[in-house]
């Protein structure tokens, strides 16, 4: 009897103990890490993962929090949900002074690019043949199918309908567009030429939707990868950096109209996306094409300051660099901009 | 045991059952109770109609199962979902037929514009454990408004949240899971 009742006597006790635990561990507040947030534009995926290992191992006591979204939701967790961020890092430089300036930040630095290539397996239609004087050719013919990720939500889809734009001006063309994209969805996306001095404006509908099984659309470029992979598509619009990570074969598309040279800038702004609706309050649904420039910023309201603006001078240092290189993510001399 | 000494031991029990009550309630609830919720949805289409919360959630309910990834392929869910068919949300106003799009838009000015094809279920889904497309069976497009049998709060996008949900637990893209919803239109 008096086993028995010591034995209840322990189970009871370590009951309470294990309530008591319980308690501790959700109600009061323990020694935790600093919690830096960092968000980045998707297509940085791979560099800020490993940017976030490197940090963490030189800042003991950090957790740095990494969180991925398009360039413009990104921003929209600041300037529109009101997060707390510390570090900000986009796909398009001209959003930060655009969304932000000067109620959530006043500055920024530019420090990566980018261009835009057609992507492809050895697998692919035609892959021993495309080039980047037929690509347009290739992707056109009947048994060829290709992707691109939807404009109205990722910046790698408004930009493809910009390269195939501004493929009419460079190779004198004028079936292009209507080849590889109008004919290819219903409602289509409509060209309009001269409608402002010499400048194109291409008109996405509300609704993306292709037609015939030609062209697959997916919300990020990131998601065409396995497509091409399987050899469901045989070619995507992607940035660089992507398709070498992913390690894809791909055309580098001439200068002229894949957006990464500053030095092109006058031709690339003569070609203009408008958006069907305005998924986000804070900026407008009309895109000009221009070179692409990654940057990074410490937003005001940054919870850890000091701290965020270590973090963001660590990507820049030469240790951040060649991170972002050693990923495939081409780097620029950091620039300031107010 | 002498009868006396069972006393304490019965009192440190019940504390140890009232604590574990407590515990898990903090770990199963959202923190909100539906009447505490005040939360307006206007229904706009051949007529116009604005719904309280409690309207709403009184409404007949589908329950399935869904998730969604974000851009940078973060999983989030499955979830059991519990909410109102958005098709039967527009039938209240005129309902929709095949030229229309459906507007669907949160106070932060988040906008998100679906066919009749979406809301009759046509998406891609993804399985979650390889995240590769795999086809599916019947979806719904829900104001979902209890996930995994909690009522939405903030941070979950709540109070009402757009959902894919079906028979199979599978993802959507993410973009499509509206948070907070305050208005759908008709157009």
């Amino acid at each position: 009897m008096k086993n028995k009742s010591n034995i209840s006597l322990a189970v009871i006790a370590v009951m309470v103990i294990a309530v008591i635990v319980i308690i501790a561990i959700v109600y009061l507040p323990g020694q935790e890490d600093t919690k830096l947030t960092v968000i980045y534009a998707g297509s940085l995926v791979v560099p800020f993962d490993k940017m976030e290992q490197a940090f963490e191992s030189e800042h003991p006591g950090v957790d740095v929090i990494m969180e991925g979204h398009g360039s413009i939701q990104a921003i929209r967790q600041i300037t529109d949900i009101h997060r707390e961020v510390d570090v900000l890092a986009v796909a398009d430089e001209s959003l930060i002074p655009d969304m932000m300036y000067y109620t959530y930040a006043d500055s920024y630095v530019m420090f990566s690019t980018n261009q835009m290539v057609i992507a492809y397996t050895n697998n692919s239609k035609y892959a021993d043949e495309i080039n980047n004087s037929n690509w347009y050719e290739i992707m056109a013919r009947e048994d060829v199918q290709f992707g691109f990720s939807n404009p109205m939500l990722d910046a790698c889809g408004y930009r493809t309908l910009m390269v195939v734009q501004l493929a009419e001006m460079y190779y004198n063309n004028e079936t292009i567009f209507n080849d590889l994209i109008e004919c290819n969805f219903n409602p289509a996306i409509i060209e309009e030429e001269d409608f402002d001095n010499d400048t194109r404006l291409v008109l996405v509908p509300e609704v993306i939707k292709p037609q015939k099984g030609k062209v697959v659309i997916r919300g990020g470029s990131v998601q065409l990868i396995p497509l091409l992979e399987l050899g469901e598509i045989d070619y995507a619009f992607e940035y660089k950096s992507i398709a070498k990570q992913q390690g894809l074969q791909f055309v580098e598309l001439p200068v002229e109209i894949d957006l990464s040279s500053p030095g092109y800038a006058d031709i690339y702004r003569k070609v203009v996306v408008q958006l069907g609706f305005q998924r986000f309050e804070s900026i407008q649904t009309r895109r000009i094409a221009k070179p692409i420039f990654y940057a990074i910023t410490v937003p005001k309201g940054a919870t850890h300051p000091q701290l965020a603006r270590e973090f963001m001078e660590f990507v820049l240092s030469a240790k951040g660099l060649k991170i972002l290189q050693d990923t495939e993510q081409p780097t620029i001399i950091p620039g300031n901009h107010y | 045991m002498k009868k006396g000494s069972r006393a304490p031991v019965l009192f440190i029990f019940a504390i140890a059952i009232v604590c574990i009550g407590a515990a898990a309630l903090h770990i199963n609830s959202s923190g909100v109770e539906a009447e505490q919720i005040d939360w307006d949805l206007t229904l706009i289409g051949d007529t116009e109609m604005i719904l309280s919360y409690n309207e709403v959630i009184a409404m007949s309910s589908y329950e399935g199962s869904g998730g969604f990834f974000t851009t940078v392929g973060t999983i989030n869910g499955p979830f059991d979902c519990k909410g109102i068919p958005i098709e039967e949300l527009c039938g209240l106003v005129g309902g929709i037929n095949t030229s229309n799009t459906i507007w669907v838009s949160a106070p932060d000015g988040y906008l998100m514009v679906f066919t009749l094809d979406h809301i009759k279920g046509d998406f891609i889904t993804y399985d979650p454990a390889t995240m590769r497309e795999v086809p599916h069976d019947e979806l719904k497009v829900l104001l979902m408004y209890e996930q995994d049998g909690i009522i939405l709060n903030d941070e979950m996008g709540g109070p009402l949240r757009l959902a894919i949900a079906g028979s199979d637990a599978l993802l959507t893209e993410g973009h499509y899971w509206v948070q907070s919803v305050e208005r759908i239109e008709i157009r």
